[in-house]
């Protein structure tokens, strides 16, 4: 089962790289949501302080759902989903690969995010980029599980741009709140020590939701 | 005659009796005065909804076991239904809170909880519509419902921590005496009614749905 994940996973990334057109359109994308929160909140170096947790987690949702609508979207195109299907592996293992190249691929986005987002929005953040990047490892991990399991869901829906947030956001709102949390305690320079509690939450929903989406993936995936 | 007629019929009775000693005969409570009659719609509202997404969530598993269509029929049925008692108790939240709190809305734990819960029914019903009619349509929707519902302790656990304001419930509180008699068994009264409104309603909602797709297969198969 491992083994299969990893050739998915192995295929998607070297498509990935392959084709850099949807990474730089997403970290692009993620530069100029910045630049319009940048423009939109008024320039003031203490408010920016207590904006940047929230600011930070909407950039990363926005130009993270980009990506999550790529990865059945490039097997539709190729006309591979079928064979995919057909593939004599378990839908569990098409979930844990693709999964796993969407939580690669936002973990690599938020690498550079994290400095432009001290560039452009709040400075002293990259003194805690090993805080954060951790911190976006965990986020992402639910992020991606329950991502990769709608996104799968909605790539034949009709208005499918729309439909992925209406159905991902609410649900990701206990992810995104102890983000939030997390994320003002390492900026103030608590590190993960200050909000322990919504550090259990945070691993308690990724723990839940990657066995879900796990279990659920068979049915989303019928022929 | 038929048990839903039964039902129909039962419920009118049951609101118009109820609404008349609501009025008429629970006396005004101390602290909140007049307003708190709303409580009367409010508190059973809230019951109603979270026993049709329950129902939902049930029926939704059952569906994705057996693969039975009235699964199906009873978990879409149960959801809008539940949407729509979702919604009631917002408003009629808003409308007690405006006295109480002196605010239409605020974000306080139990209200977010509701909002956040309403749209990811909303967000099922849109995919219920977005999607074709076929047993693709209901594998996706169970999947929705199920994680959706599962959903709910996290998100609850995450707003409380967020904030608190609203009263605890009274209802299922341990400590006696916290509501007066007449009060409580006015409120059992309207809870007890509202549960025989929504069994109404479900089947006839189930009757309509199953109606429907009886004429969809018809005209299928003239085609």
């Amino acid at each position: 089962m491992i083994g299969d994940a990893y050739v998915i996973l192995k295929k998607d990334l070297i498509l990935d790289l392959r084709r850099m057109e949807n990474f730089v359109a997403m970290l692009f994308f993620g530069v100029i949501i910045l630049l319009v929160f940048s423009f939109a909140l008024p320039q003031d170096e203490e408010m920016h302080k207590n904006l940047a947790p929230g600011v930070f987690w909407v950039t990363f949702l926005l130009s993270g759902i980009l990506g999550l609508s790529k990865s059945f979207q490039m097997e539709k195109e190729m006309g591979s989903m079928e064979a995919l299907l057909l593939a004599p592996i378990s839908r569990g293992s098409i979930f844990l690969g693709k999964m796993l190249g969407n939580w690669i691929f936002v973990l690599v986005m938020q690498c550079l995010l994290i400095p432009l987002f001290s560039l452009l929005f709040f400075a002293p953040a990259m003194d805690h980029f090993g805080e954060m990047l951790a911190l976006s490892a965990l986020t992402a991990l639910g992020f991606s599980s329950l991502g990769t399991l709608l996104s799968g869901l909605t790539t034949d829906v009709r208005f499918k741009e729309i439909l992925l947030p209406i159905l991902l956001f609410p649900l990701l709102i206990p992810l995104l709140l102890a983000a939030v949390r997390i994320l003002a305690g390492i900026l103030v320079g608590e590190g993960f020590q200050g909000e322990l509690d919504w550090l259990k939450l945070l691993i308690g929903f990724d723990l839940i939701f990657l066995i879900i989406a796990y279990l659920t993936f068979d049915f989303v995936m019928e022929l | 005659m038929r048990y839903s007629s039964i039902l129909g019929w039962l419920s009118l009775l049951g609101l118009a009796l109820t609404a008349y000693l609501v009025f008429a005969w629970a006396p005004i409570e101390q602290a909140m005065g007049f307003v708190q009659k709303i409580m009367y719609i409010h508190v059973p509202s809230v019951l109603v909804c979270y026993a049709a997404f329950f129902i939902s969530f049930l029926a939704s598993i059952g569906y994705l076991w057996k693969r039975e269509e009235k699964f199906d029929v009873t978990a879409y049925a149960a959801a809008e239904v539940g949407v729509i008692f979702c919604g009631l108790t917002l408003v009629t939240g808003a409308i007690w809170g405006r006295p109480t709190w002196n605010t239409y809305w605020t974000w306080d734990a139990r209200l977010t909880t509701t909002l956040i819960l309403f749209l990811i029914f909303v967000g099922y019903l849109l995919l219920r519509r977005f999607v074709e009619y076929s047993d693709q349509q209901a594998r996706f929707a169970a999947v929705i419902a199920i994680i959706g519902f599962l959903d709910i302790p996290l998100i609850h656990q995450a707003v409380t921590w967020w904030r608190t304001l609203h009263q605890t419930s009274t209802l299922f509180s341990k400590k006696a005496g916290v509501i007066d008699d007449p009060l409580k068994w006015m409120l059992y009264l309207s809870i007890f009614v509202f549960y025989l409104l929504f069994a109404y309603l479900l089947a006839k909602r189930v009757e309509l749905e199953n109606r429907e797709r009886a004429l969809k297969r018809l005209l299928a198969n003239a085609d």
